[in-house]
């Protein structure tokens, strides 16, 4: 292995409003190596991270302590600027991580920052719509793209500089399985040409066999595992790194359903194609496909965002829908308040708020809530308002893995009085909720079967289709 | 007739000096020349339909004005709208500023102006806050549907909560997300930006300047 790139020597750091940081951190990471930063939600992988691309402590506030070093020289002798040269970082998130609009205006972006002629970024946006094939998302509004597209060209924003270090925020938090197969090969790709790769993710199937070193993180301190080997055997459940070997039990079957809601021939623009499906209370129903291709357009048609061109959709009322992000959905001001919007029976709020460990939070701004806390009080919201069908949109994104297991059981126990309808890239997840599965692909229902022993194979081989796609 | 692109300078200049100009210069002539100058613009860079949805807005304020003023309870209400009126035409612009240029061409238009750098960063962020926040109203509105919590005139406070709220506690974390992006992609290199888009200044920018110049000094004399 190569010289030593990245060194940590007692790297601390303290949150000036809460108790969460990092504490005496060491760490070293070599030239080409695959860098994998996990562990569960709040164990401080992001302050890691925030830490090595130098975001803190420019706009964080809070006390850092210990030596961080790149290529030999320290962090606090370098400004920002300087930092970035050599590192580039990718986020899940497209609101950090796009600063314009466009794709072509964000990829010269950090170029015309470091004052690159225009010759001179002419050939280097050449090389990498080359490189990343770029072809199709050259010159188009951002937020038009599909999420493997946004994802290529994070990528390629993070190495318009020739940074030779790159940065992974949760880079699978919004991919397919497809994509995230694919993002693997990439990583495997850019590895192999001599740059230093480190990923925070949960998930981390997509790097199976290409993990050098992995850091743990757990509370603020930090567990090396020397190899993928070290880290495969070690205590920390692994999630799966081979997802379809994972051995959850299937869920019972139910002799009779009763339907609550419907969709007949529906069609809406080019999106979707005569689709029929029921959605009957006591299920819980998953849609699988690769990204766009109409899991959301179905569930805001049920929502009635948008109306359908053909077709009928039977339902009693508005379905309760929970977003991925949270913050969009919570208007009360407090989380009492909040149940209280649902419906005011008091009763079952004390219940709810039991039930879900928010009791002691009753009078808490939900804004002031973490993300897991957030999401069990829109679950507590589900359960309070008595509707009959239930819409999750990627409720795992971004979960490690007990929080995702603690999910699933909600999810069941919400199914008992509603139809659930799930959006979900989540295998494992998918396995441990799943009725049934119908998976949606070109825009028409290409399968919809009920899971258990005998039809698993048709899920995996579902995923493994959705691979293949990708990666062609 | 080909659509006429102009250099964003011409109306962030346009955006800074037009609104202060009601101190000094009587409504009366500079609202209506405001209003044919701005609506001259639209038209020059090829945007018909927003002009008529502008128009329609505008001949709808009126309206409401005229109605309000009849009514003697609603005075003071009639002289709100008033005033949105008379920064309509202003507004119209700002619009366009922020819906037709990337952020990328409002930052090296902003480097022309040879402002401090520091400036030039936290004006870039704020104005690329416009459009991300337009984008996260969308899903708010649309979760208050889904949540049946309805924005209503009847129930002001309420519904003023409701929506105000939740957009405070985003702001924050925005703010430093947009701030992020900005960083890591080297934006407070201390060094000449340059720009892939770059925008010379060109006669036409000048002539539009000018006539929106010539207009309000002449205003001024006018008004003497």
């Amino acid at each position: 292995m190569g010289e030593v790139v990245i060194k940590a020597d007692n790297l601390s750091f303290n949150y000036k409003e809460s108790k969460e940081g990092i504490h005496n951190n060491s760490f070293e990471i070599k030239r080409g190596e695959v860098i994998l930063l996990t562990g569960n939600s709040g164990s401080g992988k992001s302050t890691l991270l925030k830490c090595l691309n130098g975001l803190i402590p420019e706009i964080q506030e809070g006390d850092i302590s210990g030596d961080i070093t790149i290529n030999g020289q320290e962090y606090n002798k370098l400004k920002m600027f300087e930092l970035n040269k050599d590192i580039g970082s990718v986020f899940q998130n497209p609101r950090s991580q796009f600063f314009t609009d466009e794709s072509t205006a964000e990829l010269v972006f950090p170029m015309e920052n470091y004052g690159y002629s225009k010759e001179e970024m002419q050939a280097r946006l050449d090389k990498l719509i080359r490189a990343f094939s770029l072809e199709k998302v050259i010159g188009r509004n951002i937020f038009t793209l599909s999420s493997g597209e946004r994802q290529k060209l994070a990528l390629a924003t993070s190495l318009t500089l020739d940074q030779k270090v790159l940065l992974f925020d949760e880079p699978s938090a919004n991919l397919d399985y497809g994509n995230a197969m694919k993002l693997g090969l990439t990583i495997r790709e850019l590895r192999d040409k001599g740059l230093t790769i480190i990923v925070s993710d949960h998930r981390f199937f997509y790097l199976n066999g290409i993990i050098d070193k992995v850091l743990f993180m757990d509370s603020g301190n930090l567990k090396i595992y020397e190899s993928e080997e070290e880290f495969k055997n070690g205590d920390y459940n692994t999630r799966s790194f081979d997802l379809f070997e994972i051995n959850t039990p299937f869920k019972k079957e139910k002799e009779t359903y009763e339907t609550v809601a419907s969709m007949k021939d529906v069609s809406y623009k080019d999106i979707l194609k005569d689709i029929n499906i029921d959605f009957n209370k006591g299920e819980t129903t998953v849609i699988v496909g690769s990204n766009g291709a109409g899991k959301t357009t179905l569930a805001k048609l049920l929502c009635k965002t948008y109306k359908p061109d053909k077709g009928k959709i039977n339902e009693k009322g508005l379905p309760f829908f929970i977003m991925q992000d949270p913050d969009y959905q919570l208007f009360g001001t407090s989380v009492h308040n909040e149940l209280t919007i649902v419906k005011k029976d008091e009763e079952r709020i004390n219940k709810l708020l039991e039930k879900f460990g928010l009791k002691e939070y009753k009078h808490t701004h939900p804004f002031d809530l973490s993300g897991g806390q957030k999401q069990r009080l829109q679950i507590a919201m589900a359960m309070l308002c008595d509707k009959e069908v239930i819409i999750f949109d990627e409720p795992t994104s971004g979960l490690d893995v007990t929080s995702m297991q603690r999910v699933s059981g909600e999810i069941c126990s919400l199914s008992e009085n509603a139809a659930v309808l799930v959006i979900s890239h989540d295998y494992e997840f998918i396995r441990n909720v799943a009725d049934r599965i119908v998976y949606i692909d070109e825009g028409t229902v290409k399968e919809d079967f009920m899971l258990n022993s005998e039809t698993v194979l048709r899920l995996n081989s579902i995923f493994t289709k959705m691979e293949e796609a990708a990666c062609k | 007739m080909k659509a006429l692109k102009i250099n964003p300078l011409v109306f962030i200049i346009i955006n800074v000096l037009a609104p202060s100009m009601y101190i000094f210069i009587k409504a009366t002539y500079l609202l209506p020349f405001l209003m044919i100058f701005s609506a001259c613009v639209l038209l020059l860079m090829g945007r018909f339909k927003r002009l008529g949805i502008s128009a329609v807005i505008y001949v709808a304020m009126f309206g409401v004005y005229s109605l309000f003023m009849k009514i003697e309870a609603l005075n003071f209400w009639g002289l709100f709208v008033l005033i949105l009126m008379q920064s309509f035409p202003c507004a119209v612009l700002a619009v366009l500023l922020v819906s037709k240029y990337s952020s990328a061409e409002l930052l090296s238009a902003l480097e022309g102006l040879r402002l401090p750098r520091p400036l030039v960063v936290a004006a870039t962020i704020t104005l690329k806050y416009v459009p991300t926040f337009a984008r996260e109203l969308k899903f708010i509105t649309e979760s208050m549907r889904l949540r049946g919590i309805k924005f209503s005139i009847l129930k002001p406070i309420s519904s003023f909560r409701y929506f105000i709220a939740p957009q405070l506690f985003r702001c924050s974390a925005l703010s430093e997300e947009v701030t992020a992006a900005g960083l890591v992609k080297g934006i407070d290199a201390p060094i000449r930006r340059t720009s892939f888009f770059e925008q010379k200044i060109r006669f036409s920018d000048v002539a539009l300047l000018a006539v929106f110049l010539i207009g309000t000094l002449g205003g001024l004399i006018w008004a003497k």
